[in-house]
């Protein structure tokens, strides 16, 4: 009886999995999410990073995440074009470069205004470090965002448990997903009970008595959470979370043909550009 | 840290063993989510009053989570209870996109933070303020990148023929001084936080007998 409802379930997921576009194996994600951090480490070129980008953002629009992906691709870019607008500016000092040298010449041609070539070379500066400060965070941003919209709670379980990850690490995790939307609404019913009083009641009365404030709302979170793990842990144990030997999972991971080619497709150009031939 | 709690055929509750069972497991997850709030809160707190301010948000968070960190020893009070948050909180960190080396970190700081509690049973008050400061540290995870970054900028700038003075000049300030300046702020919040909680730990939860 159990089997077959299982089996049923097992057909569902499958399909909406199918249904829901093409959708990468959380390890897949994972191993995605280690080459954006190996990004970050070797300092590849602006070239490698943006083919490394492009191909990042891919996937997102694969699973039909538009809105995200396109806000991604938007930022990307314009931070791209801060950062080529900075090599122009600040490029003026040493007088190479073409883009660089119109506004260079531009600026040097009348000898009076120096101080506008340095306060330009300054915004320059700045926003160049700000440019490529955070444009080494956006693969990890990419992969990230994708990994956390796309994978769901028991395919992060069942990916955990298939890498042999202890079980003392796989249970905490599973608890903090669950135990997130409990946060928000303790959160709005201890704001609630504090206006009924009166307390910190208007816009900024939260911020004018700091201490105060932290106090009186970690204090209910907190004697909430305990009564909340004593349930969890009774109503996990019944359900046989304590039971010895390997436990199974309803959803089934599976590498796929596309999933290895992703993978061959992003690490190509990553090494290339890491050995300095692209 | 390792060992599989499942090995313990139906841990009860307050079963007095050393190692972690499945309740354990589930009041630090637990503990876990309302440590990542704040840590979330925290990353909004640095951003909004320090500007740039994203290196102290090791400090602001250290400031805050006092009390979530002392319940929850106060609670597991067993060796792996503090490794295993961290682990936890590092492998959101990477997950949500962060630098690797914040894993790397959020491993070796609270386990260092969990040993020296340990050395006090966790019942003692000392270890246990010294083992939180120890394990904020392991929140620098997700700072690390600003110094890196800062190094990437210097090679592009190198690359395109300024003179070592000149970048010198440009990130004196930036890089040895705030270093110095973030990493002493987390010990301060640190003590600060980690003794706001065992007042609050003090006052409200020993008294219902929760603590």
């Amino acid at each position: 009886m159990t089997r077959t409802i299982a089996a049923r379930q097992d057909v569902r997921m499958t399909a909406s999995a199918r249904t829901a576009g093409l959708r990468l194996d959380p390890r897949a994600k994972l191993y995605l999410l280690l080459l954006a951090n190996l990004l970050l480490f070797f300092h590849v070129d602006t070239r490698g990073e943006a083919i490394m980008v492009t191909l990042f953002l891919l996937p997102l629009f694969v699973a039909g995440r538009w809105r995200t992906g396109l806000r991604l691709t938007v930022l990307y870019f314009a931070l791209l074009g801060l950062g080529l607008w900075s090599d122009a500016v600040t490029l003026t000092g040493t007088g190479s470069g073409s883009g660089g040298s119109l506004i260079g010449m531009m600026n040097g041609g009348t000898t009076g205004a120096g101080d506008a070539t340095t306060t330009l070379a300054t915004a320059g500066h700045v926003a160049g470090l700000l440019s490529v400060g955070i444009r080494m965070m956006m693969p990890c941003l990419i992969t990230g965002a994708y990994a956390f919209t796309t994978t769901s709670i028991s395919e992060f379980v069942c990916a955990m448990r298939r890498m042999r990850v202890p079980e003392a690490i796989v249970i905490p995790c599973m608890v903090v997903i669950r135990f997130f939307p409990t946060i928000a609404h303790d959160y709005r019913q201890i704001r609630n009970a504090m206006a009924l009083r009166g307390i910190a009641a208007g816009r900024f009365a939260l911020v004018r008595h700091p201490v105060q404030s932290l106090e009186f709302i970690i204090v209910p979170l907190l004697m909430n959470a305990t009564f909340v793990s004593r349930d969890l842990s009774v109503a996990a144990l019944t359900k046989g979370l304590g039971i010895a030997g390997e436990h199974t999972c309803m959803t089934v991971i599976r590498m796929r043909w596309f999933d290895w080619a992703f993978m061959a497709v992003c690490t190509v150009p990553m090494a290339l550009s890491i050995g300095g031939v692209l | 840290m390792t060992q599989q709690p499942a090995a313990q055929p139906t841990g009860t509750p307050a079963a007095k063993s050393s190692r972690l069972a499945i309740p354990d497991l589930i009041s630090i997850g637990i503990f876990t989510a309302l440590y990542f709030v704040c840590v979330c809160v925290a990353t909004l707190i640095s951003a909004l009053v320090a500007g740039a301010g994203t290196i102290f948000l090791p400090a602001v968070a250290a400031l805050i989570c006092g009390p979530v960190f002392m319940l929850s020893v106060a609670r597991v009070g067993k060796f792996g209870g503090i490794t295993v948050m961290g682990v936890v909180i590092g492998l959101f960190l990477f997950v949500s996109g962060h630098f690797a080396l914040s894993f790397v970190a959020s491993i070796v700081f609270p386990l260092a933070g969990d040993l020296i509690a340990r050395i006090g049973n966790y019942k003692n008050r000392i270890t246990i303020l010294i083992g939180y400061v120890v394990f904020c540290y392991g929140l620098t995870g997700p700072i690390l990148p600003l110094w890196f970054m800062k190094d990437a900028y210097v090679a592009s700038l190198q690359a395109r023929g300024k003179d070592s003075a000149y970048i010198d000049n440009l990130f004196s300030q930036i890089s040895v001084g705030s270093f110095f300046v973030a990493m002493a702020a987390i010990l301060v919040c640190g003590l600060i936080g980690g003794w706001f909680g065992q007042r609050i730990l003090k006052k409200h939860f020993v008294k219902a007998g929760i603590a």
